[in-house]
């Protein structure tokens, strides 16, 4: 049972899938150990909402991509723990929803499948152990602009984008992320949204979202394949990104499908090195 | 500033920018604001008061727009066909 959450909806009533976000927050919160944020009252004032935040790890219910509830937690700098898109939850489930604003058959289907997905991945995540056990030893080459820091790792098991997301191949498999050009663009990261194991990537697929109050950024993945593993420790910690988006920041483990081919589109260090510099140059101007 | 090229191949080469379908965008605009690249031109007075100005400044494989996007108004190319397409072109360039 989902318990402990504030739970944060987007409630906008102007769309079915605003009304299903406040629905599966009233459900939620039927479980009194839930406890509701009304994002309008929040809107007024600060005080009730921010102890209820404060005490319990962030449910984010958006309706749809306008993301009106997590931009809200982001102006209000709240931690995210957990979030569900109302419309890309339906595409998913393959359920149409109705134009009008009253909860229907298909949108009482999709309530269930939610509630019961948030379920199982509670259950799931209690489970969980932490088994990122292998270490790379990155070998940095950094430039400096202004007061920011860019590395970029020299070893040449690692590949590039010009996406600006990296992969370090060893056997048949590639860890991924993105570099410090995307972490230092997005400032602090709010929320990962992880790939899911066993998900099929094509090269240039994308693989997780990263956000923060300025910017949603997918994660281009450099390679085809399964993913085998996803970093588990982002979920809580997505300000890891921040801190080192190689080493503990980084995203997934892709068990690869054709790297001979995939290489033909791929940079080494040398050329996104430059790159990278191009660029920051020409986002400062 | 837009890149020129992309993966070595001139940037204009390379069909990859949003599509508006204009029977679902209700111009909040939340497009413009969100993409850094300028990609996007508000004609506030227009009867279509948004268009793609500059579809080469769009970075080849970003959707990050459409998926803010509230009404589901943007799209983009086949992701595998663009990249197929790129391998062509650098094939044939590097041919002669």
């Amino acid at each position: 049972m989902v318990e402990n959450y504030a739970v944060l909806p987007c409630n906008g009533l102007d769309k079915s899938a605003g009304v299903i976000s406040g629905e599966i927050a009233i459900k939620l919160c039927e479980n009194e150990k839930n406890e509701i944020i009304c994002p309008v009252f929040y809107r007024v004032t600060d005080a009730k909402y921010n102890k209820i935040a404060g005490e319990h790890p962030l449910l984010v219910i958006d309706g749809c991509p306008t993301r009106c509830a997590s931009k809200l937690a982001a102006e209000k700098n709240l931690k995210i723990s957990q979030k569900i898109l109302i419309t890309e939850e339906a595409k998913n489930h393959h359920i149409e929803l109705n134009s009008g604003l009253r909860i229907l058959e298909n949108e009482k289907s999709l309530i269930e499948i939610i509630l019961n997905g948030l379920n199982k991945a509670e259950a799931q995540h209690a489970q969980s152990s932490d088994e990122n056990t292998i270490q790379f030893d990155f070998d940095y080459e950094t430039f400096q602009n202004g007061k920011f820091n860019f590395r970029v790792p020299k070893n040449p098991q690692v590949y590039y984008n010009e996406n600006d997301c990296w992969a370090w191949v060893f056997g048949n498999r590639a860890r991924i992320g993105v570099t410090d050009f995307v972490q230092q663009n997005l400032s602090d990261i709010l929320y990962f949204t992880p790939p899911e194991i066993g998900a099929e990537i094509d090269q240039f697929g994308e693989v997780g979202d990263i956000e923060s109050s300025k910017a949603l950024v997918a994660l281009i993945s450099p390679v085809s394949g399964e993913v085998v593993a996803i970093n588990e420790s982002l979920v809580q910690k997505p300000e890891m990104i921040n801190e080192n988006p190689y080493e503990l920041g980084w995203v997934a483990e892709i068990e690869l499908a054709d790297f001979e081919s995939d290489k033909e589109l791929l940079i080494g260090f040398d050329k996104y090195f430059e790159l990278m510099k191009k660029k920051v140059e020409n986002t400062n101007g | 500033m837009s890149e020129t090229t992309f993966m070595g191949v001139e940037r204009g080469k390379i069909d990859w920018k949003p599509t508006i379908d204009y029977s679902k965008c209700d111009y909040c605009m939340e497009c413009t604001k969100f993409c850094p690249h300028k990609v996007f031109e508000v004609h506030e007075n227009d009867e279509i008061k948004l268009i793609v100005k500059n579809p080469n400044n769009c970075v080849v494989f970003c959707r990050a727009c459409s998926k803010i996007c509230g009404p589901d108004a943007l799209s983009f190319p086949d992701k595998n066909a663009t990249t197929q397409r790129i391998k062509e072109i650098r094939k044939e360039e590097s041919n002669g």
